[in-house]
């Protein structure tokens, strides 16, 4: 990646041979994406992140289906960004249905099935949620949405955002079924500012970037050449490390949560366990705030998040959370532990010892305790 | 995370926290917008607060305020207590986000609830 940031500086849509090594190397980064998920290299579109991609799949296809149907299905459990897409669709009169994910955090397949109407024409389900871990069933998602095609519904697409999957489990786009789906550089350690969107061929969506004819078409403007040659990097290595990874990070993380659960009562573990990323743990405690606890981890070194937020006095618990039809306690009071491959056992020791004493001097500290006690 | 080394003492040492046995007045206030919570307990002798526990449940903020209270009041009278304001109680935990000033404004409510003066 550093030679694109100084020598090599061209400009990919440049013709002159400094234009040319750029494009090369774009067009390198491109194939080694594509084969991450099991694509063509011509079907991949370089854009800023994760939340482009779900903008340019979601918006994209909603617009130019707009004559087809104004009907989307998605979850109760979608990043930000694919939650954000689709209240602004409904706001300029898309209608929008928003499955439930149930205690285990896991979409239905039949109540897909039973949302499916003559004018839908895309399904947006993600592959993995990125706070519980929890993987969807978008295999048989995917085989449900060609059955409706051949039976008429020719316009029915489907969308899966794979940015927190993607170098956490294998990927396939035609054993998945999906006509699109989202990738993010930085979460398979490459720098942030990069993504990538899969559009099958013969999918056709309305760009949401215009007055360019980079990407065929799809995402004007000039690409960010270093950001694209260090995420092909990434997708090279994640590939390669993807079996052994994945044991590592279960490995710890299955320690991680066994400890947990012997030294700290009152919690709750959120996502159903056999169907999660082996990286993300989740954890709601009981009688404590999800913020109080990460501020006092982060000041002993270590760093978690919590899909909660408290500002200007208003609370929003994680929707994640509240979708498993956990109450406002334990959706305030949940936290994310995500083990990366550069942890170890002796973290694993160490997160545990902080944990236990943080979570045991919030709760001291807690007039819901002492009410429940 | 922009918070104060004092902030941050306050949430990892918090000051008299627990409950009070011999606590003249008792009250429990929440933010009915967010849930946050703040239980202050005061003895009281001759009009002057001799000692102070609290008890919190919310985000950093709310858990550092309720501290600094703490310390603020300790050894007060009554009439000084009740001169206590907003900004003087950011101060104590070296300043707060405008986004979580609802803390201190927690912190406030509850002791003039306390004092009975709401």
């Amino acid at each position: 990646m550093l030679p694109f940031l100084t020598s090599k500086f061209g400009n990919p849509s440049s013709v002159h041979r400094y234009g040319q090594e750029a494009r090369a190397a774009v067009e390198g980064a491109r194939r080694d994406v594509a084969e991450l998920i099991g694509a063509r290299a011509n079907e991949i579109v370089f854009v800023s992140g994760g939340t482009e991609a779900n903008n340019l799949a979601i918006r994209g296809l909603a617009e130019s289906s707009e004559n087809h149907g104004r009907h989307l299905i998605t979850s109760a459990i979608e990043h930000s960004s694919v939650r954000g897409i689709c209240d602004a669709l409904e706001k300029r009169g898309w209608q929008v249905t928003r499955l439930p994910v149930y205690e285990d955090g896991i979409v239905r397949v039949d109540d897909v099935r039973a949302a499916i109407r003559s004018d839908t024409i895309l399904i947006s389900v993600m592959l993995a949620n990125n706070e519980i871990g929890t993987v969807q069933p978008i295999q048989e998602i995917g085989k449900l949405v060609l059955e409706e095609r051949t039976r008429g519904n020719r316009h029915l697409r489907l969308h899966t955002d794979a940015v927190q999957a993607a170098g956490r489990m294998e990927l396939n786009v035609d054993e998945l079924g999906c006509d699109l789906l989202s990738v993010s550089a930085h979460k398979l350690y490459a720098p942030k500012g990069t993504g990538a969107l899969y559009v099958r061929r013969g999918v056709r969506l309305m760009p949401q970037n215009a007055g360019g004819h980079q990407e065929r078409e799809r995402r004007a403007g000039t690409e960010s050449v270093h950001g694209i040659v260090a995420f092909g990097a990434a997708a090279r290595i994640a590939r390669e490390e993807l079996g052994p990874g994945t044991e590592h990070v279960r490995k710890l993380r299955d320690r991680f949560e066994q400890e947990v659960a012997a030294r700290i009562h009152d919690i709750v573990l959120n996502g159903r366990r056999d169907r999660r990323l082996a990286h993300l743990s989740n954890i709601s405690f009981r009688f404590i705030e999800g913020e109080g606890l990460l501020i006092s981890l982060d000041l002993q070194g270590v760093a978690v998040s919590t899909g909660s937020a408290c500002s200007s006095g208003t609370l929003e618990p994680s929707p994640v959370i509240q979708a498993l039809g956990r109450n406002d306690e334990l959706a305030r009071g949940s936290i994310r532990f995500s083990f990366g491959k550069d942890n170890t056992e002796e973290d694993v020791d160490y997160v545990l010892g902080v944990l236990a004493g943080s979570v045991e001097r919030l709760r001291r500290l807690s007039p819901l305790n002492k009410a429940l006690a | 995370m922009p918070y104060s080394n004092l902030f941050n003492d306050h949430l990892t040492n918090p000051r008299n926290a627990g409950e009070l046995v011999e606590a003249t007045v008792v009250v429990e206030e929440t933010n009915p917008i967010c849930g946050d919570r703040l239980r202050l307990a005061l003895q009281i002798n001759d009009g002057r607060i001799v000692a102070v526990r609290f008890l919190a449940y919310g985000c950093p903020p709310t858990i550092a305020c309720g501290s600094a209270l703490t310390e603020l009041l300790t050894g007060k009278t009554i009439a000084a207590a009740l001169t206590l304001t907003r900004q003087e109680i950011v101060a104590a935990v070296g300043g707060l986000p405008s986004r979580k000033q609802h803390a201190a404004a927690l912190a406030l409510e509850t002791l003039r609830q306390a004092l009975g003066q709401n």
